[in-house]
């Protein structure tokens, strides 16, 4: 496995149980309804995404220093936002018709302008490290020039 | 399939069993695109291969041929 293919590999683990620890937290902490009037879980859901956000950046650079990258990695890097784009695209589509759907009514509550924020910043992490690992599996498995 | 083949196998049995380890040190990559060169599964830069070529001290058609007929 190339160096930056086992970043990428570290990068969606971490992702993984990143998301489902904010998912989690959400729900059993009483999700929408007590958002807007329990501080401390406001608190708590910043520290997960801020804090995940840090540790996620932390993680990337210390194995950015110990991984060596080559023209072939920079092609497959150079490709990864394409992946990116496309999932961050699919996000806000889900946000826009399920928001439209449920909340057409009574109007969206503010609450999801931080929650489409928050998703879109960790989703787009995560999408990075999704598009290195579809690059070296496209690549082994059609070639690339 | 990549329509450039090369010998690059075959080239470091004929330089003392090279090791791909030893070429990606020598040409400055990483051992996966030595294997994905010797696979097929990769083109590598002008560069790249010039590099190669020097690695292995032989011209650059040595080392890759363009294959017209696929």
């Amino acid at each position: 496995m190339a160096p930056l293919q086992k970043r990428a590999l570290y990068g969606l683990v971490f992702g993984t149980v990143w998301i489902a620890a904010i998912v989690v937290v959400f729900i059993v902490k009483g999700g929408v309804n007590t958002f807007g009037e329990d501080q401390g879980f406001r608190l708590i859901m910043d520290g997960l995404w801020i804090g995940g956000l840090i540790f996620f950046g932390i993680l990337m650079l210390t194995l950015r220093k110990q991984c060596q990258i080559d023209e072939r990695d920079r092609l497959i890097l150079g490709r990864a936002p394409v992946v990116q784009l496309w999932a961050i695209i699919f996000l806000l589509v889900v946000w826009t018709i399920t928001l439209t759907e449920i909340y057409w009514e009574q109007g969206i509550p503010p609450i999801f302008m931080y929650l489409i924020f928050m998703s879109v910043l960790v989703v787009s992490a995560i999408a990075q490290s999704i598009g290195i690992l579809i690059g070296y599996w496209r690549m082994g498995l059609n070639g690339s020039n | 399939m990549a329509q450039i083949k090369n010998r690059i196998r075959r080239l470091r049995f004929d330089n003392d069993e090279m090791t791909q380890e030893e070429l990606a040190k020598r040409v400055g990559c990483t051992r996966q695109t030595i294997i994905a060169l010797e696979q097929g599964k990769y083109v590598p830069s002008i560069e790249l291969a010039f590099r190669i070529a020097t690695a292995f001290e032989v011209p650059l058609e040595e080392v890759f041929q363009y294959d017209i007929s696929l």
